[in-house]
């Protein structure tokens, strides 16, 4: 297999009128790492996929695979020229050709039988051997996303770029697709590029997360980095429930403890373990699996939100104390709540 | 039926003159027509469809609608236009001896009354079938599929072999067959080129020669052709379910030409518009001016075009109406409608009208007035009622299955839930289909000769006279009345399309 370099994204800019879709990014898709990018929809995911893609030329920026470029302003590599792996939702395979015909569409430059061969290797690491010579639509969902990966790998392009692979799939069979998927991609060292919504899949597959919004990366680094120290609230939300408190509401105890510089505190549910004690009156509880969520009563009108193990039943009405764990609660500036 | 009469009957000519004198013959001269016609017919429409619906260039908004404009022409029409402007005195070939100083010896000129000229025309005027399913099929390709293969090195000329072709390739056959259906049952065109096609055979057969039975087995060749056509026409358009695009990859449908392509493209596009539209009616109307064609003997033509019009689409309306309210419930009784719709649509005109001279025969009747319009109207009705039945059809398969339980648990039933339901829901769709069925009729040639009583002369049938008689200037007001009435239901259906294609 042959080393691999990084895609690089460098102060890329692409406005659309007034609107900047992205704006100055700058990102690093290591070879053999999967990176993860995350945002809400309008958030910039899908023109960041394009301006790397070479679908769309940046304003401003550069974008280079190793030391060759492939966009700048004086630059562009087409997509067809680009060598860029793309992986749909909505898996895109030729419908016309069968599996085996799908993955060696684009290996045209070498002879039939390496073609052949190279496309079967793929296939096999795939798991899709028993339906070589299957059509497209004989496949489930998931045999398809393999079948359009494998075509996107074969090539052994630069960069694989995946848009929400994954959310087309029935859940049932999503963990199975995704598990086998990511690692041939992992171990094919391509550099790749995830986008998601679904901030577990981000957590839980990517060795670098990037979280977008407005078209600025907002944070790039480690999953648990970014999940444990998130940089703003935007942030904070995009991997999980956040919830906000005034600290004037907060126990003496409490507000000693975390020392908030402002008026509001924001903290993840799983912050709050339930305790044995009778502090907090249970307003709410919801069962949701082996953690319940409970809604407990504050002063000043206000609510604290709980995620917990809880050790015997608990009732509405129920009262209890609560520990808290402060490396869950930020504490961000002022004006980004 | 009547036909298979026809033939046990008997009389006229041998089994052997008719096989080796007629039926091969008038068989291979029409199936040599349909191959050219469908290979002009591929090469037109295709490349425009690929072009219109996947790149911007100067007109192509226009252009998208307007190549749907040939269709408003009958073969006749167009046949009558492009023989004038390619005659030995027409203005092409003239323009080449003024330019060039030679005669009309010197020189080979492609001569439109030949079979390929006959291709050309029938290409001409029913390109657009072709035309529109190849948009639709081009335009309802995943977007996502293309940029894939842009991904895998696809240059544009290879996604359109590799990847678009193929895949759309089982719709636009099915569009094809569809037109050549049309093509084998034209009778006019050919009659007027003098080529020696099976429509023109039938009627031969049963006016010139005196040989009924010749016509009767002519009839059922072109029968099984023109079914063969429109059953494989039906198979391939069912045969593979669309793609879905997932509305999150907004790429722009269309990408813009570099300016030489683009121009390229524009000037395509208008130069087959100028040989299938605009200078054939343009020939037309100059004829007409120049000859100060008199409108005299219009308003007789005018009237019993009209008349037959009305009758044969209100039967045929309500033909297609009783059809699709009686099978809304039971699958059976609708295959059966689509079916007996299918068999009229598919039958030529030339056939219909023989059949229905074989049973006037049997039965002594004379071709006289009321009788004669009667079958006339039942023959409008058989093979036009398929054009109304199916956008009927469609309208009720949209419904929801319920509605009919909520109007019966409300108390309607019956004639009053017809009134105040059906109907109703149904008068968008039925209003367009009856305008269709209208102009259809009015553009019908060969049946119209063959039973119109005396007096009852169409401005088809009388430009066809105008025409053969070699009375061009005089064949140029029907025929461009025709065409002006043709341009109703086109523009009609290309308002549709483009409606169905945005949303």
């Amino acid at each position: 297999m042959t080393e691999h370099a990084a895609l690089i994204a460098d102060q890329i800019s692409r406005r659309f009128g007034d609107r900047a879709a992205v704006d100055g990014i700058s990102l690093r898709l290591e070879p053999g790492q999967i990176t993860s990018l995350i945002g809400q929809s309008g958030s910039g995911k899908t023109t960041l996929l394009r301006l790397l893609a070479g679908m769309e030329r940046p304003d401003s920026g550069r974008i280079l695979s190793g030391d060759t470029v492939l966009s700048s302003t004086s630059q562009h590599v087409p997509i067809e020229k680009r060598k860029i792996g793309l992986v749909f939702q909505d898996f895109a395979l030729f419908p016309h050709l069968t599996v085996l015909e799908n993955v060696m569409f684009g290996l045209r430059a070498l002879p039939k039988l390496d073609r052949e061969k190279r496309a079967t290797a793929w296939i096999d690491r795939l798991g899709l051997s028993h339906r070589v010579s299957a059509y497209p639509h004989h496949l489930s969902g998931g045999e398809q996303q393999r079948t359009a990966i494998a075509r996107a790998l074969a090539p052994e392009p630069v960069a694989i770029l995946l848009d929400e692979p994954f959310s087309g799939l029935d859940p049932s069979m999503r963990d199975q697709v995704r598990d086998v998927a990511l690692q041939a991609i992992r171990e094919s060292g391509i550099p790749s590029l995830l986008v998601t919504h679904d901030a577990s899949e981000a957590l839980v597959h990517a060795d670098k997360l990037a979280v977008i919004d407005a078209g600025k990366l907002l944070q790039t680094g480690a999953p648990e980095e970014v999940y444990r120290a998130p940089n703003s609230l935007g942030v904070a939300k995009a991997l999980g429930p956040v919830h906000s408190v005034e600290t004037a509401n907060l126990p003496e105890t409490w507000r000693n403890m975390l020392a908030p510089s402002g008026t509001w505190l924001h903290y993840r549910p799983e912050a709050l373990t339930v305790a044995a004690g009778s502090d907090f009156v249970i307003k709410r509880l919801r069962l949701a699996g082996p953690i319940s969520e409970l809604e407990l009563d504050l002063t000043g009108a206000q609510s604290l939100f709980a995620a917990s193990q809880l050790g015997a039943p608990l009732h509405s009405g129920d009262r209890v104390s609560l520990s808290i764990n402060p490396d869950l609660f930020f504490d961000f500036p002022e004006e980004t709540t | 039926m009547a036909l298979i009469a026809g033939i046990a009957a008997g009389d006229g000519a041998t089994w052997d003159h008719i096989l080796q004198n007629r039926l091969v013959p008038y068989t291979l001269t029409t199936l040599s027509v349909l191959l050219i016609a469908a290979t002009i017919m591929l090469g037109l429409a295709v490349p425009t469809a690929w072009l219109i619906s996947q790149y911007d260039f100067p007109g192509r908004s226009v252009f998208n609608w307007a190549m749907i404009l040939p269709l408003a022409m009958p073969g006749y029409v167009m046949a009558y236009a492009w023989a004038d402007l390619m005659g030995v005195a027409g203005p092409l070939q003239t323009q080449i001896r003024d330019m060039t100083g030679l005669s009309a010896r010197d020189y080979w000129f492609p001569n439109l009354f030949s079979a390929p000229g006959l291709a050309f025309v029938l290409a001409s005027t029913l390109f657009p079938y072709v035309y529109i399913t190849a948009r639709a099929a081009f335009s309802m390709q995943s977007l996502t599929t293309l940029e894939a293969a842009r991904s895998l090195g696809s240059s544009q000329l290879d996604l359109f072999w590799r990847v678009a072709l193929p895949v759309a390739l089982p719709t636009i056959l099915g569009g094809l067959c569809l037109a050549l259906m049309e093509a084998a049952a034209d009778y006019g065109a050919a009659d007027f080129l003098g080529i020696q096609t099976l429509g023109v055979g039938i009627i031969r057969s049963w006016t010139s020669f005196g040989e009924p039975n010749t016509a009767a087995r002519l009839a059922l060749m072109l029968i099984l052709i023109a079914a063969t056509f429109l059953i494989a026409s039906r198979m391939l358009q069912g045969q593979r379910g669309t793609q879905q695009t997932s509305s999150r990859w907004q790429t722009p449908r269309r990408t813009e030409l570099p300016s030489q392509a683009a121009i390229a493209a524009t000037a395509t596009c208008m130069l087959i518009l100028l040989i299938c539209f605009v200078a054939p009616v343009a020939r037309l109307l100059w004829l007409a001016l120049e000859n100060r064609a008199q409108a005299v003997d219009l308003a007789p033509l005018l009237r019993s075009s009209l008349i037959l019009g009305a009758l044969g689409a209100g039967f045929a309306f309500i033909t297609a109406l009783v059809f699709s309210l009686s099978s809304k419930r039971n699958e059976t009784v609708r295959m059966g409608a689509r079916l007996i719709a299918a068999a009229g649509y598919a039958a030529p005109g030339a056939v219909l009208g023989l059949g229905a001279l074989f049973i006037l025969r049997e039965t002594g009747q004379a071709l006289s007035g009321a009788v004669a319009i009667g079958f006339l109207v039942w023959i409008y009705v058989s093979r036009f009622t398929s054009a109304g039945v199916e956008p009927i059809q469609a309208t009720l398969a949209r419904l929801p299955k319920s509605l009919d339980q909520a109007s019966q648990s409300l108390g309607t039933t019956g004639l009053r839930q017809f009134w105040r339901v059906d109907l109703p829901l149904i008068a968008p769709g039925a209003l367009a289909a009856t305008l269709i069925l209208f102009v259809e009729i009015l553009k019908e040639l060969p049946a119209t000769l063959m039973l119109r009583p005396f007096g009852w002369d169409t401005l088809a049938v009388r430009a066809h006279a105008y025409a053969t008689d070699e009375r061009l200037a005089q064949a140029t007001l029907p025929s461009l009345l025709i065409v002006l009435a043709g341009l109703v239901p086109v523009l009609l259906l290309s308002w549709r399309l483009s409606r169905t294609e945005r949303s």
